[in-house]
């Protein structure tokens, strides 16, 4: 009897060859040549105090939706809304930093949690939609990006409208809520060490908790789980609120460590992004963690390279797509292999 | 065939099979899960490449699946002629392939009405279709793999009537079963296969039930536990239960299970075994009352969906079901020592073939699979279990553990309810026999006054 055997889990090591191979094309399509282009880019990523800095600024707003998408998914849940979790984060933590004055030790806690709490909504509120009308996860979620972003941009430019900014934003954040910088005059902050944190501590839920062992039953075997006291309408919307609630604190970090002040343009697609970040790292959040600093050096790279080699900055958007894509049907790449039918 | 040998990464399938089925011969090929049976049957049919040996045979191929191969919403005609339909210009000529159909199912003496639904029909006549099917093309040779395996008694009977007429005409045909009273019953010669290899060729006149068993297995069957007597106390009670849709619904059923006894369900597959099961475990809506005060241990019919989570361990499977029991969490944890603890108290008890703990259970063979899903019912002494085909699938010697454990439990003081479609598992284990048909309760015996006739009638529909 044939079956189809999935060989789909491939390395990670494949995949980083898979952009090399891709970004060397690339690089000699925009008419330099492979080793010029990388040179600029790691030089432009790695080279300097300044450059590691901005490279793992661009880690931590990518680390913190991966690892919220990575929760969900290991529960068999398709959160593809990160992205608007993240702009919801960023929006309440915007809209309550500004009107929250005190001391840092907890001004910046309560901005956080707001942030928090803001993209736990939003995911719940797509859990919520699944466990009580079966409304399917994936399309619930997309959905729930452009409401999130239109939402966002009425208030902004309506009720939350900063009286003394010109553009669509809230008002700024008292420098008592901002996130303390790790290196002096850059965009990377502490939120880095709080999200390595939410790695481990995801981790632990996973190999340790009870809520983590029904998480994963769900996830690997839907039916074993529920017939085995899974509550699985509960779980539901509590890792799909969790999972918002992560990729929120996301924008909060974001808000309070780099804008101090929210606007639409918080995000430049990192919950998209951190899609393909988490499945890079085969949802492991540890492997996360490495997986969002390759994509850091990716994205920090692009304008490096677009400014000493001349390579067009959508290039590596180009190839972020490519790597989606291949992750995408290697879940779905198979072979005809023969097993015995016993 | 001669030296017909199939191996698949990390296991031979068969190896150096030699087999010759004559025509009108009835040629049962039995042995135990993964024998190689299915493989080597695949092989003769061609739907598998043998590694090496010949297969030589005098004109055309058939070969019946266990799993009928048919369009439900399709007719019976257009099943049949599905693939080679007598055209008219663009379109199926209806008439010539209708009348096609006609005259082969009277040649064979197979009655159908050639314009019903597949799906309408009952499992039985649903086996017909495909046999016709197969027939259609003429074969010299036929291959039937476990065809009685979803029938009832009667459908059986009449399924053989049409099998030995066809040897009658000339016919070979070659039984893939596990039933060893059909083999006795209705076959010429028996081949016995174990662990790839032909272990015995038996003239069926000369030989038993207990001869193929032993040579099946390779020695003595391992006796199930003793029934020892214990005292009956009221557990389960089930009152007028109606749950399920359509015609595998269960129907008003009512029923009690007491302390110290196994209460079998027999009955043949789709009849509201399934329903029933779904509404006691709780997965179902029902109406009527289910009276149970404690959890129940359940041993679900499919162990792969529904029992076990495959891609894990043995360890973290032996504590699926019981993660919110006192002594497993422990506030937000997961007791990990005990899951371990419990694992390996599962695999001593039930002597689990394993090499360790970790392994994934998917690469475990279906009986050690099945000997955890029942070692977890069992671990916590529940006070009711409910078996649903207990040892389906599984190797002799896994199924007599099982077996074995669930007497001792009954013995020990729990109510089973046993769901079962093997009649033989139901008379070994039950201290009461009730029968299930079209979703009632329409037959009910105890222990002294079993009548397999009887319930064979009753599992079929007419009257005892």
């Amino acid at each position: 009897m044939k079956r189809a055997l999935n060989i789909a889990r491939g390395p990670m090591v494949l995949t980083l060859l898979l952009v090399i191979v891709l970004m060397s094309i690339v690089m000699v399509i925009a008419g330099t040549t492979p080793w010029e282009g990388f040179a600029s880019l790691l030089s432009g990523t790695l080279g300097g105090p300044r450059e590691i800095a901005e490279t793992l600024a661009q880690t931590t707003a990518l680390l913190f939706p991966a690892l919220g998408i990575c929760l969900a998914f290991r529960a068999g849940l398709f959160n593809i809304g990160a992205e608007g979790q993240l702009l919801l984060g960023g929006l309440t933590a915007g809209a309550i930093g500004a009107h929250f004055a005190g001391p840092g030790w907890i001004a910046i806690p309560v901005v956080l949690a707001s942030g928090f709490v803001g993209g736990a909504l939003w995911g719940a509120l797509a859990g919520w939609m699944k466990s009580r009308f079966n409304a399917n996860e994936i399309i619930s979620t997309l959905m729930l990006n452009y409401v999130a972003l239109y939402l966002a941009n009425y208030l902004v430019s309506g009720p939350l409208k900063s009286p003394v900014a010109t553009g669509s934003e809230t008002a700024p954040l008292p420098p008592s809520v901002w996130l303390p910088a790790l290196v002096p005059d850059t965009r990377l902050t502490v939120a880095l060490l709080i999200a390595i944190a939410i790695a481990v501590l995801l981790q632990f839920v996973f190999t340790r908790t009870v809520f983590g062992y029904e998480l994963r039953a769900l996830g690997e075997a839907p039916e074993a789980a529920r017939r085995n006291h899974v509550n699985i309408g509960r779980l539901t919307w509590l890792v799909m609120g969790l999972s918002g609630a992560i990729a929120g604190l996301g924008g909060a970090a974001i808000v309070s460590g780099e804008l101090h002040r929210f606007n639409t343009q918080l995000s430049p697609g990192y919950g998209f992004t951190a899609i393909a970040v988490a499945l890079v790292g085969d949802l492991n959040p540890l492997w996360i963690c490495l997986a969002a600093f390759g994509f850091g050096i990716l994205e920090a790279g692009g304008l490096a390279m677009q400014a000493s080699a001349n390579i067009p900055e959508m290039a590596i958007h180009i190839i972020e797509g490519i790597i989606i894509l291949v992750l995408a049907a290697r879940r779905y790449v198979t072979t005809r292999v023969e097993v015995p039918a016993v | 065939m001669r030296g017909i040998r199939k191996a698949y990464p990390g296991v031979v399938a068969v190896n150096g099979v030699d087999l010759d089925l004559y025509p009108g011969e009835i040629h049962a090929l039995v042995g135990e899960n993964g024998a190689g049976k299915s493989t080597l049957s695949n092989i003769a049919f061609g739907e598998v490449k043998a590694d090496a040996g010949t297969v030589k045979a005098n004109g055309s191929v058939g070969l019946v699946h266990q799993h009928f191969e048919l369009v439900g919403r399709l007719r019976v005609w257009q099943n049949i002629v599905l693939g080679r339909e007598p055209r008219k210009g663009l379109r199926i000529d209806e008439a010539a392939a209708r009348a096609m159909v006609t005259a082969l199912a009277a040649k064979n003496g197979l009655e159908i009405d050639p314009d019903a639904f597949v799906e309408d029909l009952p499992i039985g006549v649903q086996q017909r279709v495909e046999l016709l099917r197969e027939l259609e093309r003429e074969p010299t040779v036929l291959l039937l793999d476990e065809p009685t395996a979803a029938l009832a008694p009667a459908e059986i009977d009449a399924f053989f009537a049409t099998i030995t007429a066809l040897a009658k005409r000339g016919t070979a045909i070659m039984i893939v079963t596990h039933k060893l009273q059909e083999v006795i019953a209705y076959s010429h010669k028996i081949s016995v296969m174990r662990h790839g290899e032909l272990v015995a060729k038996l003239d069926t006149y000369s030989t038993s039930v207990d001869d193929i068993a032993r040579a099946m297995v390779g020695g003595d069957l391992p006796p199930v536990a003793e029934r020892e007597p214990t005292t009956l106390a009221p557990c389960l009670t089930i009152d007028d239960v109606t749950a399920g849709t359509g015609a595998a619904r269960a129907d008003g059923v009512t029923l009690q299970v007491q302390s110290g006894e196994i209460v079998g369900i027999a009955g043949v597959e789709g009849n509201g075994q399934t329903a029933l099961a779904d509404a006691i475990a709780k997965m179902i809506d029902y109406e009527g009352v289910i009276g149970l005060d404690s959890k129940p241990a359940i041993v679900p019919q499919d162990r792969h969906r529904e029992a076990l989570v495959m891609s894990w361990s043995i360890v973290d499977n032996a504590v699926l079901g019981r993660q919110h029991d006192p002594g497993i969490q422990k506030g937000l944890l997961l007791d990990g020592t005990r899951a371990r603890r419990d694992a390996e108290a599962i695999k001593e008890r039930f002597d689990v073939r394993a090499a360790n703990l970790d392994v994934a259970v998917k690469t475990l063979s279906g009986g050690n699979q099945q000997k955890i899903v029942v070692g977890r019912a069992l671990i916590d002494d529940p006070k009711f279990v409910l078996a649903y085909n207990p040892t389906r699938g599984i190797d002799v010697g896994a199924a007599a553990l099982v077996q074995s454990r669930l007497m001792q439990a009954r013995n020990a003081g729990a109510a089973i309810l046993l769901i079962s479609f093997e009649l033989d598992e139901i008379l070994t284990l039950a201290d009461r026999i009730l029968v299930m048909y079209r979703g009632k309760v329409v037959g009910n015996f105890t222990r002294a006054q079993v009548d397999r006739a009887a319930i064979g009638r009753l599992m079929a529909g007419s009257a005892a």
